[in-house]
């Protein structure tokens, strides 16, 4: 830091000596006071500049501003046009240190003009971003590509991009008492219930947690049952998304350094519900939404289903189908409950396997996994073949619902299932599956019953529903977000 | 939120509330219980709900002059502090071996098609701890859970399909088969399995729009008459006489008739998917209890629900002999007929008090 | 708060509940031997000789199915010795068939027997009964060597299919419908070996209990025709010099009584159609005009009347009852309806039958 002292008349870091001369022949000065309180912030660089307005020393960090744009914004306005700076910049009270070292470290360039006294910031804060990107964890085939980026000012534009409208607020507050994370939340205020609004806000400001480093935190802490495996709010990456909820009234949270965003109150349907529904024609989107959605109640029960009828009823089964069964597990070893629960296990670890490998070496350990293992255990007698086929679908039906949660809910889920039915068979199986509903109904999202509309907020909900009606139908707001407008 | 407000249960919850607290294991053994009748039976329901639409009046009725309280109040009021209390522990008594009754009918029912071979003390205490889990999220909850609980079991009124294929219409003539002496039998045995609907008496006071009480809760009662004479119609179109006397738990063969390609006991999903009707008729029950409980210690506390499941568990699990509980659980469904016939007698003494006063 | 943590105990039971069934573990499916097939021979009035039929999946087994045979008066006494015999549990589960030999239905309780099946929760509404012309045990040890199980066999010659021509199955319900319901007697179809075949010839007709007379194919026709199925067998129809083959497509019956239990009265009216598939004789060249049909039609009627008409005068004379006729009287009768009374107006009974045949077509062939 200290071969930086190039510029005409720079103190990189004011040697003790120095210092303590100037303390002894005159008062102390602003500037030597916001140096002793900002000593703690390593690579705040201080360089003094002859202006038309006399001594100017620049002070700013140098990791949170980039050489260009102080550049552009400082320097050069400095040495031509010193108007332009004092018609931009903010004018800081020099009695306020918390403030003026808080600026610091948020990016700002602060400059002291010594001749009047005056000390005036400039917003410089030029962080590290990348482009806007197509999105990896919820493409789709038709509508926008573009998703949100670790920016929340890039994120931000993008939803204004969508919703031009005066009403849409950001409400921005700094969270985390290590991190000093900035949240924005989002919303438009005149379609926004306001109770809910008001529940986000104090629900923000009550919690008290040191670091934010994905938006994922800040949902877990403000969700209504944080010991559910259920998600209750909607976590998306798509602007598109947001804006469609924010239109019905719905509360966005943003995240500084967090690329996806909450969606609040939201409901257990919706998790099924992908934003491309929308784009699609209605008959093929009701379709896939009933793919999604008994698919997610499947892939729960299907297993669990091969358990209970092995151990405790056959009969169920056709007789033909039951002799095959017979004759594909004769040679396994263990009783259905551990046969499943082994082979649900490894799918397990493939996946996760395959998901903490980069893309080239995943796919092998999907062929490794999936053809080698499976054929193999199969015909070492390991596992029958048909639970090969059912863990299989089931597997890739938990893959079905568009928010990565929910999918890993349904896979926690289904464990449950699966022991309760090597309990007790089908009995366990509904006695789990009437917990599953009994715990769903007592869900809320932001107080909003997380079952509806199927405990009706609003019996218009049901056009949204699993099946989604022509878009003509759905002009109305629907009740989840008790909107002010209909 | 809507939680902290006392005026809960809008006018759908309160269909589904009366609906499901009637529907529980009742149906059942209700043609069985029927059976004095033969295939007369086969309307029978419909004179089973004239009754409880005509009790049910009085006791919205009741419950209308005091909008803000429940029957165990109300008791209290009319009645006198003491013979109110001792007349409130008669009913949770009677609340909490009703709710043993429910339990244990139903477990010998999955004992015999899903669990053979198997205690059932474990699902009897998971049932109880679900149930438990149910109550806690308050009467909103339940009432959720009722209708939850309606619309997931309805469809299997499709399985009735082939047993109506396979059956004679010509079983319900003549109509009025029967004599009086047989008619009184089968109310008696019979009405048991409509009983539920006086639980309005406790969860009045939480309706929204109390002046549509009547007509909502009339809706659920007749749903409930309405399925009941499904049953009981498909049953006598089915069985001969002699199999609607002999026949325990009428309805699962019924669903044995039928089969899928890929489902071959279409029996045993039913009697397993019956939990959930069997959880909404106990979570309402079991409600009242705690807010019983409740009045007669004069005070609010969760735990009352935990003592009352608690006693029905042992109720079920204890080893006495079967004949005493079976008469330990008949006593409970006379107690049961006294709910019914209560309110009017409360009507009474309510019209009497009124009199005096205004004197 | 304490009511949140009520999930997580929830699932945390569950998993230690797990380790407490570990002891009691159930009998995995491969163990388990699945009774297909149930035949009962009679021995004497006590005892009865019970065989089972379980197949046997083990590739490598020679046989594909297990048989074992032990006699003994109860069921399930039967069923435990048997378990001592096998090497699997023995379950009935997926009891297909029922089969009880001429001699058992004529003598042994018959109701009693199924009635055990009936009562047991397990076994499903789908088991079919078979009367068996001398051992039924025998028909299980048979060798089918076309077939891969005599238990799959035997369930598909008597399962209900439209293909089959001629099909009165009974299953567990329908018998004890029939046997305890006072307006009808039981039929069960009659099986029977010939050459390494498994044949339905007829069927047995019950008179209350037991096995009272065994009756041809084209009876059993009839009798399906008048309960009102819709879908029949091919009529085969013998005039008095020609022969010939109807392929029903439809049939309805409509009986109606004069509710009259002194001079009991039934008015029948048998409505057929059908495409004429076979046909030989005299107006063989004829049939080309819809006179010429319409005389035909009219030829088969009046032979259709006569048969219903021979058959119920055979019932008449037995005075059994196993189409349910007595159920049109039972209808308009107040008070209770029991067996003597059917079998007193079936012994009054008169009729008036109406048999409308339609031929619809007669092939492409003209």
């Amino acid at each position: 830091m200290k071969n930086r002292k190039l510029v005409r008349t720079t103190i990189g870091r004011p040697s003790q000596k120095r210092e303590q001369n100037k303390m002894k022949d005159q008062p102390e000065q602003p500037i030597e006071i916001i140096k002793k309180h900002t000593s703690q912030i390593n690579d705040v660089i201080y360089k003094k500049v002859l202006t038309d307005d006399g001594l100017v020393t620049v002070i700013y960090s140098n990791s949170l501003v980039e050489k260009m744009t102080l550049q552009i914004m400082v320097l050069m306005p400095l040495a031509n046009h010193l108007n332009q700076i004092h018609q931009v910049s903010e004018i800081m009270d020099l009695s306020k240190l918390e403030e003026i070292y808080f600026k610091l470290i948020s990016g700002y360039t602060l400059l002291y003009f010594h001749q009047t006294n005056l000390l005036v910031g400039l917003d410089t804060y030029s962080a590290p971003s990348r482009t806007i990107t197509n999105t990896e964890t919820e493409s789709t085939v038709i509508g926008p590509q573009d998703s949100f980026t670790e920016s929340l000012e890039t994120n931000i534009s993008l939803v204004k991009r969508r919703i031009r409208n005066p009403m849409l607020k950001n409400e921005n507050r700094i969270i985390g008492s290590e991190t000093n994370t900035n949240i924005s939340i989002l919303y438009i205020d005149d379609i926004v219930n306001k109770e809910n609004l008001e529940t986000v806000r104090s629900r923000i400001d009550k919690i008290n947690y040191p670091a934010f480093n994905d938006i994922s935190i800040l949902k877990q802490l403000m969700e209504d049952n944080p010991y559910s495996p259920f998600p209750q709010f909607y976590l998306t990456v798509r602007p598109d998304s947001i804006s469609h909820y924010l239109i019905d009234g719905r509360i966005a949270i943003l995240m500084d350094s967090s690329q996806s965003a909450i969606i609040c109150p939201t409901s257990f349907l919706e998790m099924f519900v992908s934003i491309e529904d929308y784009y699609n024609r209605w008959t093929t989107a009701s379709l896939l939404r009933f793919l999604r959605f008994f698919g997610f109640f499947l892939t729960i029960m299907i297993t669990p289903m091969y358990v209970s009828t092995l151990t405790f009823h056959p009969e169920i089964l056709p007789y033909e189908l039951l002799l095959n069964l017979q004759e594909s597990r004769a040679k396994v070893p263990f009783p259905p409950l551990f046969e499943v629960l082994f082979i649900e296990l490894i799918i397990e670890v493939l996946r996760e396997a395959g998901s903490r490998m980069p893309a080239k070496v995943g796919q092998t350990i999907g062929i490794v996994g999936g053809i080698v293992i499976g054929t193999a255990a199969v015909e070492a007698g390991l596992i029958s073949n048909i639970l090969i086929v059912l863990v299989a679908t089931s597997a890739l039906l938990s893959f079905l619902p568009p928010i990565f949660l929910m999918s890993n809910t349904s896979r926690f889920v289904r464990y449950i299932f699966i022991l309760s039915a090597g309990m007790f068979g089908l009995m366990g199986q509904m006695l789990a599956f009437a917990w599953l509903i009994a715990h769903l109904l007592r869900l809320n999202s932001l107080g909003t019953p997380f079952m509806s509309p199927i405990i009706p907020r609003k019996a218009g909900d049901l056009k949204d529903g699993i099946f989604r009606f022509p878009i003509t139908f759905l002009r109305n707001k629907t009740g989840i977000s008790r909107s002010q407008k209909k | 939120m809507s939680t902290n407000k006392r005026k809960l249960l809008n006018s759908y919850h309160v269909v589904f509330l009366a609906q499901s607290s009637m529907f529980g294991t009742g149906i059942l053994t209700l043609p069985q219980r029927l059976s004095s009748l033969g295939y007369s039976e086969a309307f029978f329901p419909l004179l089973l709900g004239i009754i409880a639409s005509l009790t049910l009046w009085p006791m919205i009725w009741i419950m209308s002059k005091y909008p803000n309280e429940n029957l165990f109040r109300i008791n209290e009021l009319l009645l006198g502090k003491w013979i109110g209390k001792s007349m409130n522990m008669l009913f949770i008594f009677q609340f909490t071996l009703f709710l043993a009754a429910i339990i244990s009918n139903y477990m010998q029912l999955i004992q015999t098609t899903a669990l053979p071979e198997q205690s059932t003390t474990i699902p009897v205490l998971l049932l109880i701890l679900l149930l438990i889990y149910i109550v806690n999220g308050g009467i909103k909850s339940v009432a959720r859970f009722c209708m939850m609980a309606f619309f997931l079991t309805i469809p299997l009124l499709y399985f009735l399909r082939w047993a109506i294929e396979k059956g004679d219409v010509s079983h319900i003539f003549p109509l009025f088969n029967y004599n009086l002496k047989e008619m009184v039998e089968a109310i008696r045995k019979g009405y048991l399995s409509i009983l539920g609907y006086e639980l309005i008496l406790f969860y009045y006071p939480y309706i929204l729009n109390q002046k549509k009480a009547f007509k909502h809760a009339l809706l659920g009662v007749w749903i409930s008459i309405i399925l009941c004479l499904i049953t009981t119609f498909v049953s006598v179109m089915y069985y001969s006489e002699w199999q609607l006397k002999n026949v325990e738990f009428t309805v699962l063969q019924l669903f044995k008739a039928g089969e899928l390609t890929f489902i071959e006991r279409i029996d045993i999903i039913g009697m397993t998917m019956w939990v959930f009707l069997v959880l909404s008729t106990m979570a309402a029950y079991l409600w009242s209890a705690k807010k019983g409980l409740d009045s007669i210690r004069s005070k609010k506390n969760k735990l009352h629900i935990y003592i009352i499941a608690a006693v029905v568990f042992l109720i079920i699990i204890l080893p006495y002999s079967h004949e005493i509980r079976e008469k330990l659980f008949e006593v409970s469904y006379y107690a049961g007929y006294l709910l019914i016939v209560w309110p009017i007698f409360l009507s009474i003494v309510h019209l009497l008090r009124k009199k005096k006063v205004q004197q | 708060m304490k009511v949140k943590f009520i999930p997580i105990v929830f699932t945390f039971c569950l998993t230690m509940l797990a380790g407490c069934t570990a002891k009691e573990l159930k009998i995995p499916l491969e163990d388990i031997g699945m009774v297909g097939v149930m035949a009962f021979d009679y021995l004497d009035e006590e005892q009865s000789q019970i065989t089972v039929a379980i197949p046997q999946y083990d590739p490598q087994a020679k046989e594909h199915t297990q048989i074992f045979s032990v006699s003994s008066d109860l069921i399930s006494k039967g069923i435990v010795e048997i378990e001592t015999l096998s090497d699997k549990k023995i379950v009935l589960n997926q009891l297909r068939v029922v089969l009880v030999n001429e001699q058992f239905a004529l003598h042994g309780d018959v109701q009693n027997a199924i009635k055990q099946l009936y009562r047991n929760a397990e076994v499903g509404n789908k088991v079919l009964i078979a009367v068996v012309k001398e051992s039924a045990g025998d028909m299980l040890k048979g060798e089918y060597p076309d077939k891969p199980s005599v238990i799959f066999y035997l369930n598909d010659l008597l399962q209900p299919s439209i293909n089959t021509a001629f099909n009165p199955n009974t299953n567990i319900h329908d018998f004890m419908y029939t046997q305890t319901n006072p307006v009808f007697d039981s039929i069960v179809p009659f099986l029977e070996t010939k050459d390494g075949k498994i044949e339905i010839d007829g069927i047995a007709l019950f008179k209350g209990e037991v096995m009272h007379k065994r009756l041809s194919t084209n009876e059993g026709l009839i009798i399906q025709a008048l309960q009102g199925r819709k879908k029949l067998a091919p009529l085969n129809i013998e005039l008095k010099k020609e022969k010939l083959l109807i392929d029903l497509i439809d049939s309805k019956v409509k009986i109606k009584s004069n509710k009259n239990l002194e001079e009991p009265k039934l008015n029948i009216e048998l409505k057929m159609s059908g495409t004429l598939i076979e046909f030989r004789g005299e107006r063989e060249n004829n049939l080309k005009s819809v006179d010429e049909i319409a005389e035909l039609e009219k030829d088969v009627n009046e032979k259709v009347k006569q048969d219903i008409s021979k058959f119920l005068e055979e019932l008449k004379k037995i005075e059994v009852d196993p189409i349910g006729l007595t159920e049109n009287f039972r209808m308009h009768y107040k008070g209770n309806w029991d067996k003597a009374l059917t079998n007193e107006t079936i012994s009054k009974l008169e009729w008036d039958i109406q048999v409308d045949t339609s031929i619809l077509s007669t092939g492409i062939l003209r």
